[in-house]
Parts: structure tokens; sequence; C-alpha cells
């Protein structure tokens, strides 16, 4: 079954919607109205007919049913004819997989796109929207700049959790407090640096009326490039030297060089990451990114920091300007402990661990379990990814199925495992009859359980929007109300009313059965086989999945890691994060930057190291791309 | 005598109003003019507060008339400033469609439907439009005073948002076109500075300090100038935007000596090391966030936090200021009520603890208490600023257990704009969108929609609030 493509903006969403999420809402307003949901609709009107329709097939998998109906070209997706690999996450819907995807690219009288993915001619370099620091970056740079350990940058107000890793180029506004914290927070590290000027340049140590304009033209000259990642043009240095003078009529030596430092913190050269990029020399319609921007890629890609000696050396001579030569260099980044910190930033964006060090169990139910648990879950997570990717076989899949996992005595205890002993945490096989890999652990479990109850909505909800990319968004007007914990023994029947209900199916027949098998783990992620003493009917299913009928979370994550959407997923979650950007299903050019990914991190058997190097390799990351 | 009425100038009217109107009766000889021009002197200052979690509705509503009110346990601890606050019962908080928390706080001061995403989208990172707070600023604030305006949380982002700006905490969306969300001030000591660190009379290090600065901004100034220049037209009007920003501090800069008058007494900077600002805000935190010793400093905090609030009115510093308790997590402890849970906890997470939850909910009052009393005993020449101001109380939800957002628990106070106090208001089923209006109207601000129109009738008008 194909997916009729929606068109674009097609009418009003009504008030309730955002403008540019009008098509994606009316999509699942759409569903709603076709399965009769409206009743749970505070009157938002519904697109057309035709709209709801459409919906009927393919919109069930929401977001990506939305890619295929942009794309409207099965065929294309079909990178290197693995056709129901990739070709089925862009295409999207159990319809498209079944079909094989044969690419009835432009149905419906479809705008043809301007270029086909699987034409290695074609260019799609994307978007490149103007990147700002993010505060974890500005601490790791000012640290490689100044040698400044204090973590400055938390000082500055909050992010926007934007693309999910806060560092969404897209979604940084610049609030009163923020262009006042830099202020301030450069002048606190100006006066760090300068309280021991000796550290700058040797110069700053015998400093006299007579040469101190040439010292602090030796510092402005070493300090400045570095900070904006890029050689000074004429007149820059001037400039700098000019405000040392000004400040330095009035003020100490120290001062004027504190005042230099300031300016240069809070310049646009380094707050921002600005690329002007060069005239691709084989083909000048295209650009290409100058060595230095492409070293700041790098280099914050994989350290989110400001480039090493090295990285700027390789930048001057020239050694970036090939894809050979930028894969080299991304190598040696990958392998440094650096780039561990990176990892375990990714999978705290992608997993839900960040209020796992405070949630509260009532005590009566859950007697072992407290925030501390918590927090040591979290430990055991980190443990086991770090140990995973960079120790271990380092790939995706094997990261879904594991049979250890690292514990400590106290957390071991918890989960009931004997021999394990002391603070530190330890590899240990797992009772594989109950557990298998990351999303089994007590952090995952508990991490998707907001009360003592478990919620297989919120459960499914997660493995789609975050394994497999569907973007599914409750409707607006949707009033999310859990069952009555007390109305039933078990999730699934307290739950069973999504299946009655033919409004509530059309998305709950996609979460309720991938949140299902999960069943056998409490809210705190403990093992059990019963609920309230009745045993618990873990089955389940894998939308859209051939075979993808599971009984039990063990069988679910074996299917999940061999789930092609599951696998794609992740390296389109690399690609938000690594660029910085919310990549779209709308954007031709996203689309083929995601499905090349997804095709190279299978043919690298999905090693998660393999793909941060892969992530350097795209049209998108070796072009400048469009600057909006 | 009769013969002739002399006529006062229309300016006089509202000269007049703003300075007297509060304290004196109205002049007869301006009687006429009165009635042609109807509307008293407009709201000079606004002041909004967020209360997170609801509150426990049969402990909450009062009882008694609209003019005579009898208060129930939780807004007992107000008795001694009934006067000063209209008390507002039966709102629902229509626009607030959809899940939980989120939706109530992002409509409680915008009136607009929250997004489908449940994170801000890639095109449009903020609401459908800008929050009350920053529509008045811009009307009374920005350029007049040298913040536009000032927004301060205690214990704000706790749990699962973690410090990044969020649905679920934030409250202020820029009056810009893209409405983006405001991140509050958190860190006391700095707000203090920011405020007041510059108190009259200026030392001629401080002159020297000033000019430094001044040095400095300009260079950056025209860095940004010149590179935006060079960008595409959404990168530039990023750092136009920035640029902007440094120009208010410019700005500021200009008038940051603070003079200290009657009225302007800037608060005594106690001592708050005991209190990390930014517990568990960061990812790179590691353990619990549970952060006693934190907790404990949050009645000190939070008292230094309204009396730098009602001295950044009373210095001129800003015309519109918010307080933010918490946020909608509201992860953090109460030691000093011997509840060693969070509040979200007792809403919901654990079981509906009523007795906690009231217990929460009147110290929150005891606290809105030293506001109000704060404000009224600021003379600014014959009138208080409570009298010329108004404050904004509300929460996102009514019920905890339920996430409910009908019989929303709400106040106002002061008499800015002919707002008339000592009242309950009871406008049952009613959208506060039209409440939302009505206060823009107090402000000068003759709308009559504001937020999601489908979900405003118009001002309130019966009752009133003037």
């Amino acid at each position: 079954m194909a997916v009729t493509p929606v068109a674009d903006g097609s009418g009003s969403a009504g008030p309730g919607a955002f403008e540019h999420r009008g098509n994606r809402t009316l999509r699942l307003l759409g569903l709603l109205a076709l399965t009769g949901c409206t009743s749970t609709i505070e009157g938002a009107p519904l697109g057309g007919d035709g709209t709801g329709g459409s919906l009927a097939t393919g919109g069930t998998s929401s977001g990506t049913g939305a890619t295929a109906g942009v794309s409207g070209r099965g065929g294309s997706g079909a990178v290197g004819g693995s056709s129901s690999a990739t070709g089925g996450t862009t295409t999207g819907s159990g319809g498209g997989m079944s079909t094989g995807g044969t690419g009835s690219g432009g149905t419906a009288g479809e705008t043809p796109l301007p270029h086909e993915c699987a034409d290695q001619a074609s260019i799609t370099p994307g978007r490149a929207p103007l990147r700002r620091l993010t505060k974890a970056e500005y601490n790791n740079t000012v640290r490689d700049l100044l040698g400044d350990t204090t973590a400055p940058g938390f000082a500055f107000p909050a992010e926007l959790s934007g693309n999910g890793f806060g560092n969404d180029a897209d979604q940084q506004p610049i609030p009163d407090v923020l262009a006042e914290g830099y202020a301030s927070v450069a002048a606190d590290v100006a006066a760090r640096a300068t309280a021991k000027l000796d550290a700058l340049d040797s110069c700053a140590e015998s400093v006299t009326t007579a040469n101190e304009a040439t010292c602090a033209r030796t510092i402005i000259d070493k300090f400045v490039p570095k900070a904006y990642r890029r050689p000074l043009v004429a007149g820059e240095s001037d400039e700098y030297l000019a405000l040392f003078q000004t400040v330095r009529s009035t003020n100490t030596f120290a001062s004027g060089i504190a005042a230099v430092l300031e300016a240069a913190l809070q310049s646009p050269d380094f707050l921002y990451r600005v690329e002007f990029g060069t005239p691709d020399p084989e083909n000048p319609a295209l650009k290409r990114l100058t060595g230095p921007e492409v070293a700041t890629r790098l280099s914050y890609l994989f350290w989110a920091t400001t480039p090493d000696a090295e990285l700027t050396a390789a930048a001057a001579n020239g050694e970036l300007a090939t894809a050979a030569g930028v894969r080299a260099q991304a190598e040696r980044l990958v392998a440094d402990p650096k780039t561990r910190d990176t990892v375990r930033f990714f999978f705290e964006g992608l997993l839900p661990l960040t209020g796992l060090t405070d949630e509260a169990r009532d005590p009566k139910q859950f007697p072992t379990f407290s925030s501390t648990i918590g927090a040591l879950m979290l430990a055991e997570t980190r443990a086991y990814l770090d140990y995973e990717v960079f120790d271990g076989p380092g790939t995706w899949t094997g990261i879904l199925t594991e049979p250890y996992t690292f514990v400590n005595q106290e957390l071991a205890a918890f989960y009931g495992l004997t021999g394990v002993t002391g603070d530190t945490f330890q590899k240990v096989p797992v009772d594989t009859t109950q557990r298998l890999g990351l999303l089994t652990q007590g952090a995952l479990m508990t991490g998707t359980s907001v009360t003592n109850f478990t919620n297989p909505v919120r459960r499914g909800a997660f493995l789609l929007n975050q394994l497999m990319c569907r973007n599914l968004q409750v409707p607006i007007g949707l009033m999310v109300t859990p069952p009555d914990p007390y109305s039933a023994p078990t999730a699934r029947e307290r739950f069973s009313l999504h299946s009655k209900s033919d409004a509530c199916a059309g998305c709950h027949s996609q979460l309720d059965p991938m949140g299902f098998p999960f069943e056998n783990y409490d809210a705190v992620g403990l093992f059990r086989t019963t609920e309230n003493d009745v045993t618990i009917d873990a089955t389940g299913s894998v939308p859209d999945m051939e075979n993808g009928d599971v009984n039990g979370p063990l069988e679910l994550v074996q299917k999940l890691a061999q789930n092609v959407e599951v696998q794609s997923c992740f390296a389109w979650k690399w690609l938000d994060y690594g660029y910085g950007q919310t990549l779209s299903a709308e954007n031709p050019d996203d689309v083929c930057t995601r499905e090349a990914l997804a095709a190279k991190f299978r043919e690298v058997g999905f090693n998660v190291k393999a793909l941060m190097v892969e992530l350097t390799q795209t049209d998108g990351f070796l072009y400048l791309g469009a600057q909006p | 005598m009769t013969a002739r009425k002399f006529r006062l100038s229309r300016r006089a009217v509202i000269r007049g109003a703003g300075t007297i109107a509060i304290g004196l009766p109205w002049l007869e000889c301006m009687e006429d003019d009165v009635k042609a021009q109807a509307a008293p002197a407009t709201a000079q200052r606004f002041v909004g507060v967020y209360q997170p979690g609801g509150t426990v509705i049969d402990k909450w509503r009062p009882s008694g008339t609209e003019t005579a009110p009898v208060l129930g346990s939780i807004l007992a601890p107000l008795e001694p400033v009934k006067d000063k606050i209209a008390i507002i019962d039966g709102m629902e908080l229509k626009s607030a469609l959809g899940e939980q928390h989120q939706a109530g706080i992002i409509a409680l001061w915008t009136g607009a439907v929250q997004g489908v995403a449940q994170k801000y989208s890639q095109s449009k990172p903020g609401a459908d439009n800008a929050s009350l707070d920053q529509v008045i600023a811009s009307r009374i604030s920005k350029g007049k005073k040298p913040m536009a305006s000032l927004q301060v949380a205690v214990r704000w982002a706790t749990g699962k948002s973690h410090g990044l700006l969020h649905p679920i905490n934030a409250l202020s969306f820029e009056d810009t076109s893209g409405n983006a969300p405001m991140p509050p001030r958190l860190e006391p000591s700095e707000i203090w500075t920011a405020l007041f660190g510059n108190l009259m009379p200026m030392t001629p290090a401080m002159d020297t300090a000033l000019l430094r600065k001044r040095s400095i901004l300009d260079f950056v100034d025209k860095r940004y100038a010149a590179l935006g220049a060079r960008l595409g037209s959404t990168d530039r009007v990023k750092l136009e935007d920035h640029l902007d920003k440094i120009r208010q501090i410019e700005n500021g800069l200009a008038e940051t000596a603070v003079p200290v008058t009657t009225a302007c007494q800037p608060p005594t900077l106690i001592d708050t090391s005991d209190y990390n600002a930014k517990s568990g805000l960061n990812s790179s935190d590691t353990g619990s966030i549970k952060d006693t010793q934190t907790d404990q400093a949050i009645p000190k905090v939070g008292t230094l936090m309204m009396d730098m609030l009602v001295m950044a009115l009373a210095c001129e510093r800003t015309a519109v200021a918010t307080l933010q308790w918490s946020d909608t997590e509201a992860k953090h402890t109460f030691p000093w009520l011997n509840l060693s849970e969070h509040h979200h906890y007792y809403q919901h997470d654990g079981v509906f603890n009523a007795p906690a939850c009231e217990k929460i909910a009147i110290w929150y009052s005891q606290m809105h208490l030293h506001l109000i009393q704060a404000m009224a005993a600021v003379d600014m020449g014959g009138h208080s600023l409570l009298d010329e101001s108004v404050l904004f109380f509300g929460s996102e939800i009514s019920q905890p257990s339920t996430h409910d957002k009908r019989e929303m628990p709400l106040m106002l106070a002061g008499n800015g704009g002919g707002l008339r106090t000592g009242r309950y208001l009871k406008y049952p089923g009613v959208s506060h969108n039209d409440l939302l209006v009505s206060i823009l109207n107090l402000f000068g601000d003759t709308r009559t929609t504001f937020g999601n129109a489908k979900y405003c009738n118009g001002p309130l008008t019966s009752p009133s609030l003037t």
C-alpha cells in the first residue's frame, strides 16, 4: 500500500497548532478524525477528509509517514539495493516495506526532487545554520585555551532542549541574561588568566613601559587566532591593540590584557562557529569548508572543544581539503579518551536518564529503592555504554543485546545479584532469562516510569520516538489521563481501553505493544512475572515489522536490534547531535544524508565509533550547506 | 462658581491620577473630565509570581461575599493584606490543552496552546505569542528602564528538564517574532550585583571600571555589526539579536549608578553560600540531586529574591519583575516544613497527599504576604509601590491529584490601573485568557483579546476588575 503524500501546508491546522507543525498536526488530527477520536479533542478543526484518508494506511506511523509523503520515492531510498533496509525506514509504514518500496516516486503529481540520493554525482549538503557554543563546549574551550578548569559556562542561563541534545542551532535565542553572562563570565575568565600573565606569554614576565605594547601584541597574536579558531585577517590584531591601549591608559597592563581576552571571549568569532567556506575546485557552484572550519567541525564533534595543535596544523597544511584527510584526523580524534565524554553526553540526550538521580517511589511498595539506587542505575548504564563502545564490541546492536552489565555491591544487592563486593562497578553476567542489553537495565525501566506504576505507553513512546525516530506526538487537545492504578491488577488490563476504543487505537496500536513486553520490569526496574498476583502477559510486537510479534522483553530487544528503523534511527540521532540541528524528513538533502549515513552504519556493522567517523564523510560535513 | 468649570487638560488628569489618585479623592472640578476619560491612571509596574503544583481547592477557596471574603486555611496568611488582594476563583485554563503540567505553565501567562511537539520545535522555538509580562514590559519598561524586565527563580529546573529550558519550566516568552522562552536568573548574588552593583555615589574606581567595560562592549558591538553584515538573513538576525542585547547592556551602563532614595533602599546581600542555585542543573552532575542544604535555604533565598525584586522596581531598574518558585517538576524538599520528599511526590508521584500539599500552599501564601507587604511599605511619594502595581499570582494546575485546570487558584494584588481589591471574585468556567486581557487593560493596553483567540471572550465585565 502506497502512502499518499500530503501536500505541505495544506490548509489550516486550526488555532491549536503551531503553524510550522501544521503539517504533522494535520496528520495526527486527521488520523484521530478518521478513527473517531474527536471526542477527546477540544474542537481543534480537522483537516480535510483526504488528509485523514491518507493517514489510514501509512499515516499510522506518523512522522515516518511524513518522510514517505515528502520523499515519494521509495525506490531511491533503496540505497545500494537494500530496499527493505533503508528503503523501509524512509518509506515509513509497513505498507512501504511489504511492497518493497518500489519507488513510485512522485505519486500524486508531486514536484520531483531536485536529485536522487542514490546518484553519487549529486552533492547534498543540507543546511548549515550558524551554531553557537553550548555551555559545555564553552567550558571545554576556555579550559583548552586558557587552562581555566572552573567550568564557568555553567553560569549561563538554561539552554533550550531543541533537538534533544541542547545544541540545536535553530534554537539558540539570546536572552538578556545570556548576553550579560557572556560579559561577566568573560571578565572572570580573563581575571583568572591575567593573574598569571606569564602563562599567556613569557614576555609578560619582564614587562616594562617601553616594551609592553610589543608584549601586548605578542599575546594578541598568540591568543586571538586560537580563540577565533582561524588566522587573523589584516587589521584585526591592530584593533585589539587599540583596545588594549585605550584600557591601559587608565588601568594596569594586566587589566589591558584582560580587556583583550574579555573582548575576544564575547566576540561572535569565538562564541559562534562562523563558516564562509571556499568554492569547491571541482564544482565551483558548491562550497567546501576552509581548513580551519573543518578542524573546528571535527574538534567540536568528537571532543566538544576547540581544535588542538595537531588539528590546527593539519588545517594549515591543507590536509583537511580531502575526505581522506578528514577521515585520518577523525580516526585520531575518535581514539582519544576525550571522545568518551561526548558519547556519554549523546546517550544521555537519547535515553531517559536525566531524572534518575531524583526519582522517588513509595517506600512501602519499593522498600529497597531510593534516589541513591537511581544514581547507581545511571552509573551502571554509563559504565556499560562506555565499556561497550570503547572497550567492548562497540556496536549498537550489541548494546541492545549484551548478556552482561556493570554493577557495584549496592546495586547488585538491589538487583539480587550475588558475588559483587565494593563500590567499584564491575562487569557481571546477567541472568539471561531476565535481562539482555541496554533496554532491560534498571535505569531505562525506572527512567520510563514516573510514578509507582509502570506506564507501557511511556515505555512504548520512548522506543518509538528515540529508538525508531517516529516522532509520535501527543495530539493537541488530548487529555492524557493515566488509568486509575487500582482499576485492574495488571497494566495491560488498565490500559485496555486503548484497544477497545477505535479512537485511541490509531496511535496506541503502535505504542502499547512496544510497552507491554517490558511489564516484566516494575516501576524501579526489578524483574517480575506477576503483578498483584496475576501472571503478566508480556506479549507485544514491533509495529510494521515482519514477524514482529514477541513474547517478553528479551524477544523484544532482540527484534529491535534487528529492526531497520532502530538501526537507522541511531545514525539519524547522531546526525542531529553531531550537526547541531534537527534534520528534517521534509528536507530532501537531509533525507539523503540520513539514508547515506544509515547505509554506512550498516556497512560498518553498526559500530558506533565507525559511525562517528562516517559522520565526517557526508556531504553535509564536507561541504558548506545552505546558510539560512 | 457654577458659571464656569475650568477644564484640566487630559494630560493633567492622567498626571494627577498617576501621582495622587490613590491617596486622595478625585477633585470635583475634574469630575467631567474623569467621566469623559473614564480610565484611572494606568498601572505602572507588573509583578508575576508563579507557584508550582496547584492547591487543595477546598482549603484554598474563601467563603463570604465579594466584598467580605472569609479566607480559607491556605489563604489565611494573607489576612493582614486582605484589602489589597483580589481573589480570582472558578476560572479555567482553557487554553492549556493537553498534557498535564506543561500545557498549564505554557498557557498561564500566554493564553496560548502548547505546541504539538514536546520540545520547542525547529522553526519556532517559542510559544504562539509573547507572555503577558513581556507584552507589558514592551509597553512600560523596555527602553525606559535599564532592564526591560527581570525574571528570577528559586530552585528552578529541578528534575527531568535538568537545567534545560523546557516546556515544563518556561513561563516567560519574549515579545519578539520568535517568542522564545526566557530563562530566569538563579544566583542571588549575581542578581544583586546586576541590580545594585553600582550604588551612588560612584567612586573614581567605579568610574574607571565602567569606562573600561564600555570600551570592551564598544569593541564587541562593532564586531557583531561587521560580521553580521556578511551573513545570510537568518544567521544575520541571530547576530543582530545578540547585538541588540549588547546594546541594552551598554545603555544600561549609562544608568548603572543607582541613586539611593527614600523609596530605593537596596536590600542587604545576605550570605547565600549555603544555597546552590544550580543544584542538579548541569548534565555533568552525578549522584543524587536531593540537596537538603540548598533546600533548607529556600525561605531565606526566596525572601531575598522578593526583596530584590521589590527594590528593582522601587529603584527604577525595571518596571516588570517575575518570580518563579521552582517549576512544574518542583523536585525539591521542604525541610523547614518537615517535608522530606519533593513537592511533585506529594502531588502525585507518590500518592496525592492533601495535608502536605496544603502545608506547602500555606507556606507559599506566607511568602506572598511578605512580597505584598514589602511593596506596600515602599513610599513612592504619597502612595505605595503596591498602589501603582499589579501582582499576578497563579499556578499551572488547580488539583494536583488529577492535573485539573478548572477552578484555578488565581489572585491579583495591588491597585495599579484602578484594580479594586479587597474582593473575592467568582468567574465560574470563564477562560483565564479573559483575565490576562483584563490585566493588560489595567496597563492602558486597550486590546480586547489575548492569547489564543478561541479561548478569549474579551475583558472581564461581571464583575469587572476595576
